[in-house]
């Protein structure tokens, strides 16, 4: 018989136990805390803004938060759905703030500055053209379906983890990663000489 | 999905996972979790975050790409405006001027100053009126008949309106000695024109043994002092 369970019950209460004490202030169970989940809100941040600075913000920023919204944990709910979704939600607010900002840049530039093309990277080889193609085409993508793909492929995690993340069944979960990939082949079929 | 195709997701998506690894490398981890633990305790304001003020500015952007809704919130905001300088301006203005308002303690003083003139008005009044009951009964009437009797009649009017004043402000002594002179008034007003000086006299010795007027005369003063 699997110990699996065993061990997320015990997780569960160490992790209750954990928030208590950071509800009462106590700082080296808050950095406890921080130490085994920095890296997955990071990479969580980092998938949505693929920038290193914004995911940075982003993960102190959700920290911050539930150092202050701590006591509105509720002990039954996985806590790593509940804190990505807290990174998560920051992260796309965070990034559709950039995104706006970018375009009112533009908006009010001159239009000899706007580039009429997309930037050039060192080398301008084939290899980078497809890969800006594939970012640009994820990024287009509808915000569930985007999710679900960056939380699948970047950040590697099952789609139980995806559902608890974004509060949807599996089922929900599987059908939108099935949309974006394609939505994305779609996309890129043109870039690919694939057939839509 | 074709062979080629998955190729290339796989080879996209693991680059994205190496340019995050690559990213997170670059992290000082074991820093990190007390720089956050200090902002958390210091309560300090969000770094590399919009502020509040341009929080607020961003959530209205969509106004300013819809002039209408941007003209009702600006009505809205001008007709609150409107309203409240509306409403709080009569209350200023009777302030300034003082044509609406006065405080109750001195509407109570203006009253008992009323009723002290009234008072002193009545009681002179009165003095003539007894005055001229005494010379009529010594040298036969000074004044007709029906004059008296007008003028007694007219006292008594203004006695009627006195007494609710010389009760409301406790003016005893002078409601006892106006409520007197009223009894006197009251026979007055009732005689014939042909009434013989003997019952002028009848009032006069009831003035003299009462002492009415010098009670008038005491009670005046006290009134006059108090003004």
């Amino acid at each position: 018989m699997s110990d699996v369970p065993v061990r997320r019950e015990s997780e569960a209460a160490e992790i209750a136990a954990l928030l208590d004490r950071v509800q009462r202030g106590d700082r080296e169970a808050f950095m406890t805390i921080i130490r085994r989940y920095q890296q997955k809100v990071f990479v969580m941040a980092y998938s949505i803004l693929r920038d290193r600075e914004d995911a940075l913000d982003a993960v102190q920023e959700t920290f911050l938060r539930l150092y202050q919204k701590a006591g509105l944990y509720r002990p039954g709910r996985p806590f790593q759905g509940w804190l990505l979704q807290i990174a998560k939600n920051i992260s796309i607010d965070s990034y559709r703030r950039r995104r706006r900002t970018k375009l009112d840049h533009e908006t009010s530039r001159p239009i000899e500055e706007i580039p009429i093309a997309v930037e050039d990277r060192a080398g301008d080889s084939a290899a980078s053209d497809l890969r800006s193609a594939f970012s640009r085409s994820v990024e287009t993508l509808a915000e569930r379906q985007r999710m679900v793909f960056v939380m699948r492929h970047y950040n590697e995690l099952p789609f139980n983890e995806i559902s608890e993340t974004m509060r949807i069944s599996v089922g929900t979960a599987k059908s939108l990663h099935f949309k974006a990939v394609q939505n994305l082949r779609k996309r890129l079929a043109p870039v690919l000489g694939m057939q839509p | 999905m074709k062979h080629d195709e998955v190729d290339f997701f796989l080879k996209e998506t693991e680059a994205v996972r190496a340019e995050i690894r690559a990213a997170a490398d670059a992290v000082d981890w074991d820093a990190l979790p007390g720089i956050i633990a200090d902002r958390a305790q210091a309560g300090a304001p969000k770094t590399g975050r919009v502020p509040w003020a341009a929080r607020l500015w961003e959530g209205l952007a969509p106004l300013r790409m819809r002039p209408v809704l941007a003209g009702l919130l600006g009505g809205l905001l001008i007709g609150a405006g409107a309203m409240y300088f509306i409403l709080k301006a009569p209350a200023g203005r009777a302030g300034a001027d003082g044509a609406y308002y006065a405080s109750g303690e001195f509407l109570d003083r203006a009253e008992l100053e009323m009723a002290r003139r009234n008072t002193l008005d009545y009681l002179e009044r009165s003095q003539y009126m007894l005055l001229d009951v005494f010379e009529s009964a010594d040298e036969g009437p000074v004044v007709p008949a029906s004059l008296r009797t007008e003028r007694a009649r007219d006292l008594l009017q203004k006695k009627k309106y006195l007494n609710a004043q010389l009760e409301r402000l406790q003016m005893a002594k002078a409601k006892a000695l106006c409520d007197q002179i009223e009894a006197l008034f009251l026979e007055l007003s009732q005689m014939d024109d042909d009434l013989a000086a003997a019952e002028l006299g009848k009032i006069r010795g009831y003035v003299e043994e009462r002492q009415l007027l010098l009670k008038i005369n005491l009670v005046k003063k006290e009134l006059q002092s108090g003004v």
